[in-house]
């Protein structure tokens, strides 16, 4: 139960980090990029060109599929049984 | 005051219906700025007047080439009203904002959306219908007049359709505690067909079960057939499915064939096949909300009480993510999030977050007491 605990600790702040800590590091990210110039002419775009193509990307709330789940799988599909009142039942709920 | 700055021509819907329920300004620039076609687009342009007629005193400024948008909001007032949606998109996506800022409006609103029904892109509106208006129920706004009626279908590209949205207001949003899904009970869903054979819907509806029949039983899905007038400009037809858990939880999936003159044909009998599995995936992650509506459950929990609210949900989508950073630049609250993994015995698909706030103690000033 402790390793459960501790486990947790530890993806708690990964995922507020990976929500709002990001934000943070971009602007970091942008920081840099101005002061990498080349020659004191070009600059390194690469950076930007990421986060712009992200910025210019449709507005559209859904979420597409993991392409990587084969639904045909029968593993796959015993993978959720568990979700449907066909599954099996913990003790205390019925 | 000062106004929030953004780039770029994503989230675009977000960042409005955020800084109109907050009441902060809001500046959108470097909308397209390198495309061939720079600035803001039709669907877009049609938005902001959608948005401009349930409010009062908007005001709006964009530059000539239209690539810097200036929002500040005005009172949303609600009432009658009526929109030709731009048929670049689909009237999901003009519905997905109005659901968020309905509840709050000064008078209840009742809207008439015409244009394109159901298209790949955008969430259709059976989809919003099967699962935003008992998601909406759960955070206490409910009555007789929250409804989502397809009075007429239309497809993409053509359109014609016609969207009826009704919703009461509230003057305070109930804080939930969403934490157990449950299990699934039944299968609900709608097959539809518009300017084809009705024949099409009854081959989805057949290759769909023949995939869900291996969990559930309890599977119905109707075949809705439009004629006539009701049928809109285009041919096409498609699926909704919905999965209902026995705590009233709902997830969803839908596909839509390809657009008339546009891609390959789709076969009824492969789109079946293929929603069932899209509602398998959805299940694979799921929660207590569906991937499509994270957003909105996350905004009603941010609008409501200040007491705490709980929702577990699927993996984060990429549009949520953006929204819980949208949150905290206009409302200044922040989620905790955690991870649960489910048992090692237990087949419950894959892992689910759990999102835990407390509400913002936001209070409609502008409804009207009788």
């Amino acid at each position: 139960a402790k390793e459960v605990f501790l486990r947790q600790q530890r993806a708690t702040p990964n995922l507020r980090k990976l929500v709002y800590g990001k934000v943070a590091e971009e602007e970091e990210d942008d920081g840099d990029s101005e002061e990498e110039e080349l020659g004191g002419l070009f600059r390194v775009s690469r950076p930007e060109k990421s986060k712009k193509a992200r910025a210019d990307a449709m507005d559209c709330s859904r979420f597409q599929p993991d392409t990587g789940h084969d639904w045909e799988d029968e593993e796959m599909l015993a993978s959720i049984r568990d979700c449907f009142v066909t599954g099996k039942w913990e003790g205390d709920r019925d | 005051m000062a106004s929030l700055t953004y780039e770029g021509c994503n989230f675009f819907r977000q960042r409005l219906v955020l800084s109109t329920l907050s009441g902060k300004r809001v500046k959108i620039r470097n909308i397209r700025p390198k495309d061939d076609n720079p600035g803001l687009r039709d669907f877009e342009a049609s938005f902001i007047r959608l948005l401009d007629k349930v409010t009062n005193g908007t005001r709006i400024e964009i530059n000539q080439t239209g690539t810097v948008l200036f929002y500040q909001p005005g009172l949303l007032y609600g009432g009658t009203v009526e929109h030709d949606c731009n048929t670049q998109r689909a009237v999901g996506y003009y519905l997905e904002a109005l659901i968020m800022l309905a509840p709050f409006m000064k008078s209840p609103l009742k809207a008439v959306l015409k244009g394109v029904t159901n298209d790949q892109t955008d969430p259709s509106v059976d989809l919003l219908k099967a699962t935003a208006i008992p998601l909406m129920k759960k955070f206490g706004i409910d009555g007789e007049s929250l409804e989502i009626k397809v009075v007429k279908r239309g497809m993409a590209p053509g359109g014609g359709g016609e969207v009826l949205f009704t919703c009461p207001v509230r003057r305070t949003i109930r804080p939930v505690q969403m934490t157990e899904a449950g299990k699934i009970k039944r299968i609900r869903g709608t097959a539809y067909s518009v300017r084809v054979s009705p024949q099409m819907a009854n081959r989805i509806v057949d290759s769909a079960r023949g995939v869900l029949n291996k969990f559930i039983p309890d599977i119905y899905i109707y075949t809705d057939h439009m004629k006539g007038g009701h049928s809109g400009k285009s041919p096409g037809f498609g699926l909704t499915l919905v999965a209902e858990t026995v705590d009233g939880m709902f997830l969803s999936a839908e596909l839509t064939s390809s657009p008339q003159g546009r891609g390959q044909p789709t076969l009824p009998e492969d789109l079946g096949r293929n929603c069932a599995k899209l509602l398998l995936e959805e299940i694979y992650r799921g929660g207590c909300v569906d991937s499509t509506n994270q957003s909105l459950a996350l905004l009603y929990m941010t609008l409501g009480q200040q007491d705490v609210s709980k929702v577990l949900l699927g993996p984060l989508s990429p549009y949520t993510i953006e929204f819980l950073r949208h949150i905290r630049d206009f409302f200044q609250i922040m989620f905790k999030i955690e991870t649960q993994k489910p048992g090692e015995d237990e087949k419950k698909g894959g892992d689910k977050v759990l999102m835990t706030c407390v509400g913002a103690g936001y209070t409609n000033i502008s409804k009207s007491i009788k």
